[in-house]
């Protein structure tokens, strides 16, 4: 029993992480219809600002800041170089450059930062554990619980309150009668870009803290991860991308804890299994694809 | 000058052609109808001189502005807008959410409240399905949503493209009612319908399109009087 | 930072690789068919900057025995498999003497059967899988301590500071992770108990179900191996940290990374096999020394000073051999005894290309490495490679 309430803090803790991932790819895929692969080099760009604060002594309390406001800068800036000038080229160009834009991107930080992994020291009250009965939990699960559920309220907030999120979603359904408002379709899209970077931003933060450094490549597994989990819960669908995360996060416990050792090495094989076969059942995902009017 | 002047318009969708040569003309303070047959190029037309389709050929003018080539924001922020075919509203968004993002651009000049109370007195219904989605409402709900949403942006003129499609015989004379108190409003009209009696009784001038090309022009009187109405709109010009 | 466009720099390698190549008759040719970009890149880079240390160094003093100047053509694989054996093929082909393959055994055994098949001795830059060599044959070598190696050392270690029942985590993605094989081997062999084991993927970010294993273990662990690297070994450790969990963990070559000494407390005594230790009056300081001299830091991974015992290998080869001829390096190589290398010295007489070197066991104490133990195991109870 106390095995299982743990194993649901974990469960809960890994599917915020993949939840705010994918919540980024669903924003953009929402307006623009397109997956942006090089959603993960946003997590890396986060991490080497974090980085280099360090290095350059950057005020503790800045860094934070610091990190997100490049995060959504430089997913801003990737709409405006890469993405914009091939706007109306259908989805496919956009998919094959947002792998060029990754691919690109990797290659530089491998040569003009590093081909290695760079040390990030992260203070040690963020490593550490608090007691709750017999359980423990550590201070950055609960970090990464505590992100989740901040960012996804913060976002619902602002898609529900402001013009600006009504616009987005209104994009998100029709974009050309979002732009017969007057509303300008470039501001759209790079709103969604920033929010994007935003939640990848903070997921990068997380992600940072848990492994300590930051690495060229160090982007690829969690965007792969959080397309999963945004296609589970149907591509384009906020809500079902934030219950996609927490479902793959999920059965990726669940299956750590309950499968056998000698199958263990069959786990992700398993996982990507019941991903299939839900979606053999629902094939639009578990909340539904977003079906809309692009630009 | 007038408030709109379309000439020659040509737009094609890749190898399709679909409109060869629109020229028309609004006045201020007019409704003017485009009759046509399915497929005759009327909405197609709206959505090049909106900005939606870029124009092949051939020059838009709003308000004595070149507005071809412009981008649909910005020419709706110039004062003209278009409620497109099958009302197009914004299904998982509230009544109020379409109604609001219909005045982003008011939003600045901040006379939305103003505007709101207008949009309240002219659609009564919605007032009272306020905080229900947009896609819970019925087609003439749905269509008048659209009229009230195109409205928030304050246009000098409508494009409004077939309003009364689908709707119910009651519903239609509703809407074309409402089409009927916006020109008191002081709101331009032009009016693409295929509902041709009532379109040409409430225009004063209208424009007959068949094959993407202006086939026949003239005051509503005409219009009704000739028979060659009835033959382009069929389809057979 | 100067931010260089990508295609200046794609430019700039396409340049380097199309410069027409024409060695003198005893230029000794080294074609290196290794990742300068990938995700093989984080090894294969330092390697190779250990090695053109070794070549200046050479170089600027005649050549091998002031006759063989060493001219190295590089190419980059990419971290592809197919491109390092595409790569391997027109180094052969141009007429290297000997080939330089990546880190990894993969991309290793490909290129190595074409070095194999036209008589070339092929080296992987840092490879440590004993069945490499294996699997390619007699002209493929390694140049690190071999897993197995590893594991004997460390294993020997934790039962003679005491501990009976070990947990190894494991991850089957590739055969290096599965070091902790071999340790079970050794450990039990020697009288300890694995009483728990787990696998995990790499890249994986989250170990809360195996800590969560690994706190209900009955007996508990008295000790932790894994061949766990970044990013999955620090966020392991911190995850088996906050869990209040307090058994020794041991790794190995992979976690010689600068991030390993900068997690602060949860790194703290952590101790690791790996190439080498920079003991005062050591070669690998003097290695040290010579490297910041010559690229203003210091090197961040032992991968620089196992590039430069490469290089050491070939000069010592050629010497022996007093030719660059492909088969009399060839054979030279596999004669081969105390070499003195950076990390250690470097053996390959009697062995099937498995390079018998010494293996250091490091201490993490407040973020700096402390020498546990250096030695070569005893052969007798070091694992066959198992497959
Ligand atoms: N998106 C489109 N792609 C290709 N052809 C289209 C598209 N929309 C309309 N068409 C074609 O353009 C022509 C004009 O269509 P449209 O302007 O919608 O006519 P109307 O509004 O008069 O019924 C028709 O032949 C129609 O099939
Ligand atoms: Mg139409």
């Amino acid at each position: 029993m106390e095995i299982f309430v743990q194993q649901c803090v974990n469960a809960l803790s890994l599917g915020g992480t993949y939840a705010l991932l994918a919540l980024g790819l669903a924003v953009v895929f929402s307006v623009l219809g397109m997956i942006n692969f090089a959603h993960g080099e946003i997590l890396t760009i986060t991490g080497y600002t974090v980085f280099f604060s360090l290095m350059l002594a950057v005020p503790a309390v800045l860094i934070i800041p610091l990190a997100l406001i490049v995060a959504m800068l430089a997913a801003a800036a990737m709409e405006r170089v890469a993405f914009r000038p091939l706007r109306g080229a259908g989805p496919t160009s956009l998919l094959i450059t947002s792998f060029a834009v990754s691919g690109i991107l990797q290659v530089l930080f491998q040569n003009l930062i590093s081909a290695r992994p760079r040390p990030v020291p992260i203070p040690d009250f963020l490593t550490g554990a608090f007691t709750v009965g017999p359980f423990h939990i550590g201070v950055i699960q609960s970090l990464s619980i505590l992100a989740t559920l901040a960012m996804v309220g913060l976002l619902t907030l602002f898609l529900k309150r402001t013009l600006l999120g009504m616009a987005i979603r209104a994009a998100a359904v029709d974009f050309p009668t979002t732009r017969l408002m007057g509303i300008r379709a470039n501001r759209v899209i790079l709103a969604a870009f920033a929010i994007s970077g935003l939640l990848a931003g903070v997921s990068g933060l997380l992600w940072i803290a848990q492994r300590g450094s930051v690495d060229p490549l160090m982007g690829f597994l969690p965007v792969l991860k959080a397309f999963i989990a945004a296609i589970l819960g149907g591509i384009g669908n906020l809500t079902g991308a934030v219950i996609g995360g927490f479902f793959l996060g999920a059965i990726e416990i669940g299956l750590q804890a309950a499968l056998p050792e000698p199958v263990q090495p069959f786990r992700d094989a398993i996982a990507l299994t019941l991903v299939v076969v839900v979606l053999l059942y629902r094939p639009q995902g578990l909340f539904g694809a977003v079906h809309s009017v692009r630009p | 000058m007038s408030l709109l002047e379309v000439d020659g318009l040509a737009v094609s969708y890749g190898p399709i052609k679909a409109v060869r040569d629109v020229s028309l003309v609004v006045e201020a303070g007019e409704i003017v109808t485009v009759l046509g047959a399915n497929g005759a190029g009327k909405s197609t037309s709206l959505q090049a001189i909106i900005g939606l389709l870029p124009a092949q050929q051939g020059r838009v003018r709003f308000d004595g502005h070149d507005v071809t080539g412009e981008s649909p924001e910005r020419i709706v922020r110039r004062g003209m807008t278009l409620t497109p075919e099958g009302r197009r509203i914004f299904a998982p968004l509230t009544v109020e959410e379409n109604l609001r993002i219909g005045a982003a651009t008011q939003v600045r000049r901040g006379n939305t409240a103003e505007l709101w109370d207008q949009m309240m007195e002219l659609f009564p219904i919605l007032a009272s399905r306020r905080r229900q989605l947009a896609g819970t409402l019925s087609g003439g709900e749905q269509q008048q949503l659209a009229i009230a949403r195109s409205l928030m942006s304050r246009p000098r003129l409508l494009l409004l493209d077939e309003p009364s499609l689908g709707l119910a015989p009651i519903v239609v004379e509703l809407i074309f009612d409402l089409i009927g108190r916006l020109r008191d409003l002081g709101i331009t009209i032009l009016l693409v319908e295929q509902n041709v009696h009532q379109a040409l009784d409430i225009a004063d001038r209208g424009y007959v399109v068949s094959g993407g090309t202006v086939v026949l022009e003239g005051t509503a009187e005409a219009l009704k009087a000739s028979a060659d109405v009835q033959k382009a709109y069929l389809g057979q010009a | 930072m100067k931010l260089v466009p990508i295609y200046a720099i794609a430019g700039a390698l396409t340049l380097a690789t199309m410069l027409p190549q024409q060695a003198a008759a005893d230029d000794l040719v080294v074609g290196a068919a290794i990742s300068l970009t990938g995700g093989l890149a984080y090894a294969d880079v330092p390697a190779q900057k250990g090695m053109q240390l070794a070549i200046d160094e050479i170089n600027a003093a005649g050549g091998i025995g002031g006759k063989y100047k060493i001219d190295l053509r590089l190419k980059d694989s990419r971290s592809d498999p197919a491109q390092t054996s595409i790569a391997a093929q027109e180094l052969i082909d141009d007429g290297a003497s000997v080939l330089v393959t990546p880190c990894d055994a993969d991309p290793s055994i490909g290129a190595g059967q074409m070095a194999q098949s036209a008589g070339v001795a092929a080296f992987s830059t840092c490879a440590s899988s004993p069945n490499l060599p294996l699997a390619v044959g007699d002209h493929m070598f390694t140049n690190f301590p071999g897993d197995n190696v590893q594991a004997t050392v460390s294993a020997k270690y934790a039962i003679d500071s005491g501990y009976k029942n070990a947990y190894i985590l494991i991850s089957p993605d590739t055969s290096y992770t599965q070091l902790p094989n071999y340790f079970k081997t050794v450990f039990e062999t020697l009288g300890g108990k694995v009483v728990g084991e787990d696998n995990f993927s790499i890249g994986q970010q989250d170990f809360s179900a195996q800590v969560t294993k690994i706190k209900s273990l009955e007996p508990a662990a008295d000790v932790i191996m894994t061949a766990a690297y970044e990013p999955d070994f620090p966020a392991f450790i911190k995850q088996l940290r906050a869990a209040g969990i307090t058994a020794p963990v041991i790794g190995s070559d992979g976690i010689d990374s600068p991030t390993t000494f900068a997690l602060g407390d949860v790194a703290e005594g952590v101790v690791f096999s790996t190439a080498g230790f920079a003991a005062p009056g050591s070669p690998l300081e003097a290695f040290n020394a010579k490297y910041k001299a010559a690229n203003g830091e210091n090197p961040d991974t032992i991968f620089s000073a196992i590039g430069y015992d490469l290089i050491k290998v070939l000069e010592a080869a050629v010497l022996k051999a007093d030719s660059v001829d492909r088969e009399a390096i060839w054979q030279a190589v596999r004669e081969l005894e105390n070499v003195q290398g950076a990390t250690s010295t470097i053996t390959y007489k009697g062995t099937n290309g498995v390079p018998l070197r010494q293996v250091s066991l490091i201490k993490v104490v407040k973020g700096d490495r402390e020498l546990v133990l250096q030695e070569a195991p005893d052969a007798a109870l070091i694992p066959a490679p198992s497959l």
